[in-house]
């Protein structure tokens, strides 16, 4: 575990205040010619004075380039990268109060694990006592003082992670970037670290903006989540907004699992509601500002907003409710997923804390029916 | 770019041309008459004796280095590169605090291995030594002008002690740093330094050598074509049609023949021990190694003479003739088996070094897929193995062959007078002051060697690969 009194001691002068990053139109195109690849789209945002930001998206869609960019390893090919009201542009990676966290962890083998923690203090020249003294702090604050006189490669990945957090920490940086720094760490591992790294970040106060193509380690380290679709922001925003209510269907779609039922918008209220038509039925769901103008909307439902209702020989389907027939049923112990066949095609239902002898077996009919207030109405075009 | 490439190519040549070649061409520029010390700069120099010795030693041995540590900056990790900078680093600090120490053993193992080339020299000190003599040229003297081989054979065992240790120390040294790994997806490309104050000394002293190269390979060619050249500069093709009517071209063909059969059997050989080694032998792969570069630690004057004593007589045991004499005059095929052998134990290590380093890249988990797949060991060497060092292999052929073909202080004691090698001829050529003749030769062989790399090179690369050959270093 970490140790939050010795972090604490070690950044015990670092201002809370600073560390406001903006980015400005940030672009970055890659090639020229015809072979011209923008890898980043004029990126617009703002991160909050220790704010923890996590840049979210499938491979290739510019998350490593938007963050190599920040630290200043790759050069922009437009737009600003403004911190505490500085342009940071001309400044070189050296000279930028940032630190960074690489997926290799890039831990320098020919040095000692003290020696690499102590590097970057030895390049500003502080003085041997202080100098001891913050990389003890450092080493403890990660708990890996008893590694302090090993090479790198006798230490497992984790350890080898804690001395590249504990590198990054003694900089006493103003923004930790990290490049999926745990996606060489095994399950287990990998959600103690994402905690840790969490809990010592929001003690701290250190904006942080952190790489990942992992949505639960986004959706639990997160202030705000920034999902990022071929180069461009698709939505930046708390994770239960994210989850709850995506601006687009790309980001509906990549954040957890998602129906989308066919409907027809019948008017838009203004208080965040909208009227729509799902198959012949009228109800009233929560809905995007953009769903009113929009030429075609999706009614999002997510599976654990659904319910099935088990249906006997000769019922009627009740008001409400959509004839349905179960064609897969899986039990994981905490949940049970159901696909189940219907007019709107194939619908994902999970069920949590099933209780046994309620699940459905394949081939039954079923009624489904869903939590209109769980809905969410949106664009079918972003 | 362009530029970039050309440099490159520039410091290889010193690997595929005979050593004569640097020395002779030193003595025309720089010797008593010297183009550029007397001529041009009114200077007498005597290049003869140490001064000149080190100058062209390094000349010739330089791209040995080069190679080493070309590869190990290849094959660095630029995220460290980065985490140093993002600690704070400057371009100058990035290379002294990181790029620097992680190179040590890099220059360590081109130190080392140069010393035991240099030490066992015979080839520069013959032609520029003066009356400063050294062991190996003490050696060639004792043998082959006072006909001692006891002598020879003592001084060969001085050489060889620490030629041995040497190399001994620097495996040890180079086995206890394997720990330096590379690890880790590189993310981008490192970026250049741009830094002025970093730039101007370096290409500088970069412009200098590339200078000194380019005059000493003008001076090779140009002085095939004149009669001597900075006495008398009159074009003529006379030193080629020597060569080409009489022995010369006997000792062309007979040459690149004995080379071209040495470099399959070497390549392999080195890829086999190779494999051997990486994958295949758990106790006793040390040991097969050491053994497989010992074509490298034992100086070639030390391999060349224990050939001439070994293998001079037959072998008879029990009133039977078990191995015929291989070395000399009266062997079978007129000694070029000896030769075949030197050539392929001096070939070896570049062809094992190579496929080590290609094999310690595979991971482990291919072979087992394959095995699992349903191959036999045999099949998974061949069908997956074999394609993914075709490039080291490739690398291994090359430098067997450069190797081969510019060999000298080995084979100089195992000629015979039906088994003519062009490296020797050319040292009978220097010795008599023919220059215009060496300098023929010497082109020549360039060329076969530039010829028969290019063709390996077409012929392997065939399908696909799109890594860029080069010449391996002769050890890492
Ligand atoms: N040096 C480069 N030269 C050319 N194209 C590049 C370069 N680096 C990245 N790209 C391209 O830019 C795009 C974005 O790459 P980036 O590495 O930022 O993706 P990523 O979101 O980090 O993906 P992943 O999750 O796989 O790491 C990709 O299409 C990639 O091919
Ligand atoms: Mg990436």
């Amino acid at each position: 575990m970490t140790d939050l009194a010795a972090a604490d001691q070690l950044l015990e002068d670092n201002s809370p205040a600073s560390g406001r990053l903006s980015l400005v139109a940030l672009t970055k195109q890659f090639g020229n010619g015809p072979d011209t690849v923008t890898a980043v789209d004029a990126v617009d945002l703002e991160i909050e004075p220790g704010e923890f930001i996590t840049l979210l998206g499938p491979s290739g869609c510019g998350k490593t380039t938007t963050l190599r960019m920040i630290a200043g390893f790759e050069d922009p090919t437009g737009g600003e990268v403004v911190l505490d009201g500085r342009n940071m542009i001309d400044t070189p990676p050296n000279k930028r109060p940032m630190a960074m966290v690489f997926q290799s962890y890039a831990l320098f083998p020919h040095l000692k694990v003290r020696d690499n923690v102590a590097y970057g203090l030895k390049l500003r020249k502080l003085p041997a006592a202080q100098l001891n003294e913050e990389v003890e702090l450092g080493l403890k604050s990660m708990n890996i003082e008893q590694y302090a006189n090993r090479a790198p490669n006798q230490l497992s990945g984790g350890q080898q992670q804690r001395v590249a957090l504990a590198r990054a920490m003694v900089m006493k940086p103003k923004v930790l970037l990290f490049d999926e720094p745990l996606s060489n760490l095994d399950a287990k591992l990998r959600e103690q670290m994402r905690l840790e790294i969490r809990r010592l970040q929001r003690h701290l106060g250190i904006t942080s903006v952190y790489v990942t193509h992992d949505q639960s380690e986004a959706m639990s380290m997160s202030d705000r989540i920034v999902v990022m679709n071929k180069g461009r922001v698709e939505q930046a925003a708390a994770p239960e907004v994210i989850y709850r209510q995506p601006a687009t269907v790309f980001v509906a779609d990549f954040i957890g699992r998602a129906n989308f039922l066919d409907v027809t918008l019948l008017s838009h209220d203004d208080d965040g509601h909208a009227t729509v038509e799902v198959l012949g039925q009228e109800v009233r769901v929560p809905a995007h500002p953009d769903a009113a103008g929009a030429a075609d909307v999706v009614l999002l439902v997510r599976p654990e907003s659904i319910r099935l209702v088990a249906v006997r020989e000769g019922d009627e389907v009740a008001a409400g409710g959509h004839a349905g027939t179960v064609t897969t049923s899986v039990f994981f112990g905490d949940t049970v997923e159901y696909e189940v066949d219907t007019e709107h095609g194939t619908i994902t239902a999970v069920v949590a804390d099933p209780n046994v002898s309620d699940i459905h077996e394949e081939g039954a009919k079923v009624e489904v029916r869903f939590n209109e207030g769980r809905a969410w109405l949106l664009p079918r075009e972003g | 770019m362009a530029c970039k490439k050309f440099v490159h190519l520039l410091s290889l040549l010193p690997i595929v041309s005979p050593p004569f070649a640097v020395a002779t061409a030193v003595i025309t520029l720089f010797g008593r008459g010297g183009i550029i010390s007397n001529q041009l700069l009114g200077q007498q120099w005597n290049v003869y004796g140490l001064g000149g010795l080190t100058l062209v030693l390094a000349l010739s041995f330089f791209p040995v280095a080069y190679l080493n540590l070309l590869g190990m900056l290849r094959s660095l990790d630029p995220s460290l590169d980065e985490a140093s900078q993002s600690l704070g680093a400057n371009k100058w600090q990035v290379f002294r605090t990181v790029t620097l120490p992680m190179l040590i053993p890099g220059f360590a193992a081109s130190f080392l291995l140069l010393f035991v080339e240099a030490i066992a020299d015979l080839a520069n000190p013959l032609v520029l030594g003066g009356d400063f003599t050294v062991l190996a040229s003490r050696a060639y003297i004792a043998i082959i002008g006072e006909y001692n081989l006891g002598a020879g054979a003592a001084y060969s065992m001085v050489l060889l002690v620490p030629a041995l240790l040497v190399f001994i120390v620097q495996r040890y040294w180079s086995n206890r740093q394997s720990a330096v790994s590379v690890t880790g997806k590189p993310a981008g490309a490192a970026k250049m330094n741009t830094s002025n104050a970093a730039r101007i000394p370096v290409l500088a002293l970069v412009a200098i050598v590339m200078a000194l190269i380019i005059t000493i390979y003008g001076t090779v060619i140009l002085g095939g074509f004149v009669r001597i050249l900075g006495v008398n500069n009159a074009f003529t093709l006379d030193n080629y049609r020597y060569l080409f009517q009489g022995i010369g071209s006997d000792a062309i063909i007979t040459t690149t023949l004995l080379a071209l059969i040495a470099t399959p059997i070497a390549g392999i050989l080195g890829m086999l021990i190779a494999w051997l080694v990486v994958v295949k032998l758990r106790r006793g792969a040390g040991v097969m190694d050491f053994l497989g570069m010992l074509g490298l630690a034992v100086p070639g004057t030390v391999l060349g003479i224990g050939y001439a004593i070994a293998y001079n007589t037959p072998f008879d045991a029990f009133g039977r003739r078990f191995i015929p004499a291989l070395a000399g005059g009266g062997a079978i095929f007129a000694g070029a088996m000896a030769i075949v052998m030197v050539y392929i134990a001096r070939s070896i290590p570049a062809g094992q070094r190579s496929g080590v380093a290609a094999l310690q890249q595979i991971d482990p988990a291919i072979d087992e897929a394959s095995t699992s797949l349903g191959a036999s060991g045999l099949t998974t060497f061949r069908k997956v193995t074999i394609p993914l060092i075709r490039m080291a292999l490739l690398s291994g052929l090359t430098y067997a062959f450069a190797r081969s073909m510019t060999t000298i202080s080995a084979i100089i004691f195992i000629t015979t007078p039906r088994t003519r090698i062009m490296t020797s001829q050319i040292l009978s050529e220097v010795e008599a002051g023919r220059f215009g003749n060496a300098f023929a030769y010497c082109t020549i062989l360039i060329i076969i060697v530039l010829t028969v790399i290019g063709l390996l090179n077409l012929a392997m690369k065939g399908k696909g690969s799109s890594a860029a050959p080069t010449i391996p270093p002769a050890a890492a």
